[in-house]
């Protein structure tokens, strides 16, 4: 069989497997793709079909496999990268998988920033991230609550100390101020980890949430770039606050204000929490 | 009349529903002064009641404002009318909708439930007579197959009051 038949029997098999995968037949269109892999082992496509079947099927394993294959021979794809992140996330290779999907929203959002993949990967990135501030969370919070436990306790023992030796009056309100002061540190210590609300100024004017994908207008006002987006289409041309006229090729990603989030997600984990 | 034209509305999208708990929030935090949110278990109708300015035409009143957002909120406006009986105003109808620009033509999605709040007010505050509009009673029979006032082809007043 020559390189040009080989090649066009195989595309009739991908076709047959995206039939069998539209219509939930798994195991028959991991055949098909099979039988393409075989026939054309350096398509990437063929790869990340699979793989989108044993992530349908719960078998993470290969879905490993075959997303690292098609990364291999296509380094930029986003569905590989995208599902290799989830399959890392499920072997609990967390730092990895989050690298992953990062990859991926970054590629997804150069090929088509309003894409439902990227609004996909994003909750699937925020989902993880958010689970690891609760892991970290809990366990700086224990550590707090021991450590301010025995700072209380050895305030207590030099209080009855001086009770002992008779400086009752001094000691009392110098303790009650100690003591005082103590909680303020413990709860200073712990405001990070405290969910509350995210600053307005990382925050879009429309969506009233954190920006993910910040672009500014020459008005000087930043949006979330797949809402401004959406408005300039369905609204109208100009600025949603100052309603100077507003062309999409005039939209500038706002890179101070990406890293602004970045290090604030960075610090209060909590803001991940998507819902 | 004020309920049939909400009874065929879609469920709110994701991002409606987003955007609209954390107008809530803010709300719950910061109410705009002379507003009150009646609390109900309803995110997409919001029932709000208006509190005429003190040393205004319209002091020790009390009105009903409400408030039913689309599916694509808020890429589109709410539909914003008062529950009769509504104000005498001469850009408000007896029928409860409101000639106000910023609710149709001029809708931005930077604006919030609270600033439409504080305009609706403005309006309120700044008018020197009591009056319905000149053509109330024709605009109100022409709604009364239900029509919302989004539909209407407003034809505004005035740009100051």
């Amino acid at each position: 069989m020559g390189p040009s038949l080989a090649f066009s029997t195989a595309e009739e098999l991908r076709k047959a497997g995206n039939s069998y995968f539209k219509k939930g037949f798994f195991n028959a269109a991991i055949e098909a793709y099979t039988e393409a892999i075989t026939l054309c082992p350096d398509i990437p496509v063929y790869y990340t079909n699979r793989a989108l079947c044993h992530l349908k099927r719960n078998d993470w394993t290969r879905v490993e496999e075959d997303s690292r294959k098609a990364i291999q021979l296509e380094h930029n794809l986003v569905k590989a990268h995208y599902m290799l992140g989830l399959a890392l996330l499920q072997k609990q290779e967390y730092a990895d998988g989050v690298k992953e999907l990062e990859r991926a929203l970054d590629l997804g959002r150069g090929a088509n920033p309003k894409g439902y993949m990227v609004e996909e990967i994003w909750q699937e990135l925020a989902k993880a991230k958010y689970m690891e501030w609760e892991d970290l969370s809990s366990k700086r919070s224990w550590e707090l609550q021991n450590l301010k436990e025995a700072c209380e306790n050895a305030l207590k023992e030099k209080h009855d100390a001086f009770e002992m030796e008779g400086f009752l009056d001094e000691a009392g309100p110098t303790h009650m101020r100690q003591l005082e002061a103590l909680g303020r540190v413990f709860e200073k210590a712990a405001e990070a980890d405290t969910p509350s609300e995210v600053p307005d100024y990382l925050c879009c004017k429309i969506t009233l949430d954190i920006f993910r994908d910040p672009v500014i207008t020459p008005s000087g006002v930043t949006y979330e770039r797949s809402v401004i987006l959406n408005h300039l289409e369905k609204v109208g041309n100009f600025d949603p606050i100052t309603r100077e006229p507003l062309d999409q090729s005039q939209l500038i990603p706002n890179f101070s204000i990406k890293e602004a989030v970045e290090a604030y997600l960075q610090e209060h984990g909590w803001a991940y929490r998507t819902e | 009349m004020t309920s049939s034209s909400a009874s065929g509305r879609k469920t709110l999208s994701k991002i409606a529903c987003n955007r609209l708990q954390k107008e809530l929030l803010e709300w719950q935090v910061n109410p705009p002064a002379g507003f009150k949110h009646k609390v109900t278990d309803n995110l997409q109708r919001w029932v709000i009641e208006v509190n005429g300015a003190p040393g205004t035409l319209y002091s020790n009143e009390t009105y009903q404002l409400q408030v039913d957002f689309p599916e694509h909120y808020p890429m589109e406006a709410p539909q914003v009318i008062f529950i009769p009986p509504a104000p005498l105003h001469p850009h408000i109808y007896s029928n409860g909708h409101i000639c106000l620009d910023i609710l149709y033509d001029s809708w931005s999605p930077a604006m919030t439930v609270s600033s439409i709040c504080i305009s609706i007010l403005s309006m309120l505050s700044s008018s020197t007579m009591k009056q319905r509009p000149e053509d109330n009673d024709r605009y109100v029979k022409n709604c009364r197959n239900g029509r919302s006032p989004k539909e209407t082809r407003w034809w505004f007043h005035d740009d100051k009051v």
